[in-house]
C-alpha cells in the first residue's frame, strides 16, 4: 500500500519548549531512521534556524511558551514565505485543540500528532503525509506561487479521480477560487461540499464566500456552523466581522468577547477584536484588547509595531498620553533593533500633541522621519502618517498614506485604515481617490514595465522599477520585477557596476524579506548567468 | 480561577508529562512503560472531553478518513510486547476499509482507544481492533477473549455513574455514546453497542 521511506537524507526540525520532550523527540525520530535532526527551544532560535536552510519534515509543539504557540508561528512562517509547502507541518498537540483550527485553508499544518505518542506512530503517520505530499505536489507548488486558477484545474484532477485525497483537494480548491476572487462559484462549490456533508471548513468557506458577496446569508450560515461546531473559533472571528460590515459594532463585539471568553489568549482575536473596537470608536475596548496582545507578545519575535502603534493612538485619543509616553518607552527596548523606531517616535508626538506640547511633538516627529522610512510595515507607515497629518503636515502625511497603500496594493485592510486617518482628520473627501490613485499606480507601472519589456526596451523597464522599488521596498513584487529586469537588461546588452549593485542588492532584499519567494528561483538562475563563478550564490 | 479551571490546567500538565514519560521508555524500548502512558493520556483526555461536553463545547469535526489507516496506527502504537509470552496482544482485524468515510478523526480515537485500554485488562490473551461497512454504517469495532460484559452493563441503556470495573469507570463508555450521537447523517444517529461474544465485543456504529 505504501512505500518504505528512508529518513536518512530527510531534514527534520523539532521545536519545543520543554527539554525533556526535544531530547525525547529527538531519540524517537533518529530510531526510525532521522539522521539529520535539528532542535530549537524557542521561535527565535527556530527562526533563526528556518533562514539557514530548508527542512523536509517540521515538527512543532502547540505550546512554545508564554506568548507564542506552534499555530502563531506557522502563520508567521507561511505569511512571511520562509517555508514552502513542500515542508511537512506537523503539530504536536496534548489534545485536539480547535481553537488552532483558525481561518485560511493556507494557515493550516499538514497534521495534528496527540500527544504522547510512540516512535511507530510517527512512523506511519509520516508514511501517510508524504504520500499526501506527492500526490498534492503539483497543487502545492502552484499554491505557493499563488497561481489560483491552476489550482483549480489541479484540484478538478483529483476530485475527479476520486480518491482518498478528494477531500483534501476540494477543501483547496475552494480556498483557491476564494483567493482568485471567484467568489460566486466559491458559494455554489462550498454549496456542493455541504450536501455531501456538512464539513465545518465547507460551511465557514460558504460563509468567507457570501461575505464577500455581500450576502447577507454569511449571518445565518456562520449561526448555523457555531450550533453545530461550538469549538471553531474562526466562526465567531468572521461572524464579528460580519456583524461589523452590517454597522453592528455591538453585536459584534458582543460575538468577539464570547469567543474571546472561550481562548482568552488568541492572539488574532484579540487583535480582531481592537479592530472593530477602533471602528466603533470604542477605545477603552482597543486599549483592553491590545494590552493584553503586547504584554503576550512583548519578549517574542511575534510582537508587532502594529499593536504598539494602535494602542498608543488608543491612549492618546482617551487623554492617557503620558501612558503613551510609558508605551513607547516600553517598546523602546522591546524593538531595539527591527525598526519600530519610527512609528514610535510618531506615537510619542502624537501623545505630545494631544497634551498640548507641539515642540516636543514636533521634535520627535521630525526624529521620526529621519529614521528609515523603507523598512516600516503599512501600519507603522500609517501611524508615522497620521502624526504628520495631527501636527499639519498633510502633503507628508498623505505621500506616506499613499506608501502604505501601495507597499501591499491587495490589503484592504490597510485601505480602510487609510480612509479612517483621513476621515479622522477631516479629509475624508478625497480618501477614496487617494486610495484608488495609489492603486492604479502601481498597477500602471507593473503594465508598463510589460510593455516596455515585450517592446524589447527592457533598460526602460529595469530603471523605472528601480526608481519604485527604492522608493516602496517593502513592496516585493517590485522589488523582484526590478531585479529580474536588471539582470536580463544586463545579459542582454552587457552589465556595469552600478546596475550589478542595485540587482545585487534587490535580490539580497527579496531573499531576507521572502526566501521562499516565487521568483526567486528565476533571478538566482539569471545571476548565476551573469556571474558564472559565483554558481547560484 | 475555579476547580474546573485548575483541573483542566492540571490535566494539560500530566498529559505533557505523561507524553515525556512514553517517549522516553519509547527510546529504550519499554513498551510495558509507553502503554500504561499512553492508558492514562487516553484516561485524561477522554476526562477533558466529558468536561467540554457537559458545557456544550464538545463539538464535531466531520472529515474525510480511512478507517484502516487509524486501526493500524491504533494498534501499531500497542504492539511488541516486554515480556514474551505474558502480555496481551492487540491486533487489527483483516479487511478494514482502505477508502474514504467520513467521521471526526480525533473523536473516534479517543472513543476506540479508551476502548482497547479497557480491553486489554479483561482480555486473557488478544484484543482485536476492526472496522467494517455495509450501505448504511459504518462499525468500529474491539473485541477481547476475556470473561465478557458483566450483565447490568449490557442491560443498562444508560450507564450509572460510579460502577468502576475491569471496564472502566463508565466515563468512556458515556463518551462513547456522546461521541455516537454527534455523529448524524442521513437523518440517523451513530450508536454503542455492547455484546458478549467469545469475551466482550464493543462496537462504534456512525452513519456514512
Amino acid at each position: 500500500m505504501t512505500r518504505i521511506t528512508t529518513y536518512k537524507d530527510k531534514k527534520l526540525l523539532i521545536i519545543d519548549d520543554m527539554p525533556e520532550m526535544r531530547s525525547a523527540l529527538r531519540s524517537q525520530a533518529s530510531s526510525i531512521g532521522f539522521e539529520q535532526i535539528s532542535v530549537c527551544g524557542n521561535v527565535r532560535d527556530a527562526l533563526d534556524t528556518l533562514r539557514g536552510g530548508r527542512f523536509d519534515v517540521i515538527l512543532c509543539d502547540y505550546n512554545l511558551g508564554p506568548g507564542t504557540d506552534g499555530q502563531q508561528l506557522l502563520e508567521h512562517l507561511r505569511a512571511r514565505r520562509l517555508i514552502s509547502r513542500g515542508t511537512l507541518y506537523i503539530m504536536v498537540t496534548a489534545e485536539k485543540n480547535y481553537d488552532s483550527v483558525i481561518t485560511a485553508a493556507e494557515c493550516l499544518p499538514d497534521d495534528y500528532l496527540l500527544k504522547p505518542f510512540t516512535a511507530e506512530t510517527f512512523r506511519q503517520r509520516l508514511e501517510r503525509l508524504l504520500e499526501r505530499k506527492r500526490r498534492l505536489a503539483r497543487v502545492d507548488a502552484l499554491q505557493d506561487a499563488e497561481r489560483w486558477a491552476e489550482v483549480v484545474s489541479a484540484c478538478d484532477e483529483i476530485i475527479a479521480a476520486r480518491d482518498r485525497y478528494l477531500v483534501d483537494a476540494m477543501r483547496i480548491k475552494g480556498n483557491a477560487l476564494f483567493m482568485d476572487g471567484r467568489y460566486a462559484e466559491a458559494e455554489a462549490f462550498y454549496r456542493e461540499a455541504i450536501a455531501m456533508r456538512p464539513m465545518p471548513w465547507a460551511r465557514l468557506g460558504l460563509a468567507r464566500a457570501q461575505r464577500q458577496l455581500g450576502n447577507n446569508a454569511a449571518r445565518a450560515t456562520l449561526e448555523t456552523l457555531i450550533a453545530e461546531s461550538p469549538q471553531l473559533m474562526a466562526a465567531y472571528d468572521l461572524l464579528g466581522h460580519v456583524h461589523a460590515d452590517e454597522g453592528n459594532t455591538e453585536a459584534a463585539l458582543r460575538v468577539l468577547d464570547s469567543a474571546a471568553a472561550r481562548s482568552p489568549r488568541s492572539l488574532n482575536r484579540l487583535r480582531a477584536i481592537a479592530s472593530v473596537a477602533e471602528e466603533a470608536g470604542d477605545y477603552a475596548r482597543v486599549q483592553d484588547s491590545l494590552d493584553k496582545v503586547v504584554r503576550q507578545t512583548r519578549h517574542t519575535p511575534l510582537r508587532d509595531p502594529g499593536d504598539y502603534a494602535r494602542l498608543g493612538k488608543a491612549l492618546t485619543v482617551t487623554d492617557q498620553a503620558d501612558k503613551a509616553l510609558e508605551l513607547v518607552d516600553d517598546a523602546r527596548s522591546t524593538f531595539r533593533e527591527d525598526g519600530g523606531g519610527p512609528a514610535l517616535a510618531a506615537i510619542e508626538a502624537l501623545a505630545h500633541q494631544r497634551m498640548g506640547a507641539p515642540d516636543k511633538a514636533a521634535a520627535a516627529l521630525q526624529r521620526a522621519l529621519d529614521g528609515d522610512l523603507g523598512k516600516l510595515s503599512p501600519e507603522a507607515l500609517l501611524t508615522v502618517a497620521n502624526a504628520c497629518l495631527a501636527s499639519g503636515d498633510s502633503a507628508r502625511g498623505e505621500e506616506l498614506l499613499k506608501r502604505a497603500v501601495q507597499t501591499n496594493p491587495e490589503a484592504k485592510a490597510v485601505q480602510l485604515q487609510v480612509t479612517r486617518i483621513m476621515s479622522e482628520h477631516g479629509i475624508a473627501d478625497h480618501a477614496e481617490k487617494l486610495v484608488s490613485d495609489s492603486v492604479q499606480e502601481v498597477v500602471q507601472l507593473n503594465n508598463d514595465a510589460v510593455r516596455l519589456g515585450k517592446e524589447g526596451r527592457i533598460g526602460e523597464a529595469a530603471a523605472m522599477l528601480t526608481a519604485a522599488a527604492d522608493r516602496l521596498p517593502g513592496n516585493l513584487q517590485i522589488v523582484a520585477n526590478a531585479a529580474y529586469a536588471l539582470l536580463v537588461d544586463m545579459l542582454a546588452s552587457g552589465s556595469d557596476a552600478t546596475r550589478l549593485e542595485n540587482a545585487r542588492r534587490f535580490r539580497e532584499h527579496l531573499r531576507k524579506e521572502s526566501p521562499g519567494h516565487r521568483k526567486l528561483a528565476d533571478i538566482d538562475a539569471l545571476w548565476a548567468r551573469l556571474q558564472p563563478e559565483e554558481g547560484g550564490g | 480561577m475555579s476547580f474546573a479551571d485548575y483541573a483542566a490546567l492540571t490535566i494539560h500538565e500530566v498529559k505533557n508529562r505523561l507524553a515525556a514519560l512514553a517517549a522516553r521508555a519509547d527510546s529504550r524500548g519499554d513498551r510495558d512503560t509507553v502503554r500504561e502512558a499512553l492508558a492514562a493520556a487516553h484516561a485524561l483526555t477522554a476526562l477533558l472531553a466529558c468536561y467540554k461536553a457537559e458545557n456544550g463545547w464538545l463539538g464535531v469535526d466531520i472529515g474525510a478518513h480511512v478507517p484502516a489507516e487509524m486501526v493500524a496506527e491504533l494498534v501499531g502504537e500497542l504492539a511488541g510486547s516486554a515480556e514474551p509470552g505474558g502480555g496481551v496482544e492487540v491486533v487489527a482485524a483483516a479487511d478494514a476499509p482502505d477508502s474514504v468515510f467520513f467521521y471526526d478523526d480525533a473523536l473516534v480515537r479517543l472513543v476506540l482507544g479508551t476502548a482497547i485500554h479497557n480491553a486489554r485488562r479483561s482480555a486473557a490473551q488478544r484484543v482485536v481492533v476492526g472496522a467494517s461497512a455495509d450501505e448504511r454504517w459504518l462499525k468500529f469495532t474491539v473485541s477481547d477473549d476475556g470473561p465478557g460484559y458483566p450483565a447490568e452493563l449490557l442491560d443498562a441503556p444508560v450507564l450509572e455513574p460510579g460502577s468502576v470495573s475491569d471496564h472502566g469507570t463508565g466515563l468512556g463508555l458515556t463518551l462513547a455514546r456522546q461521541v455516537a450521537a454527534l455523529h448524524d447523517h442521513g437523518g440517523r444517529h451513530g450508536g454503542v453497542v455492547l455484546e458478549n461474544r467469545n469475551g466482550a465485543h464493543f462496537t462504534l456504529r456512525l452513519p456514512r
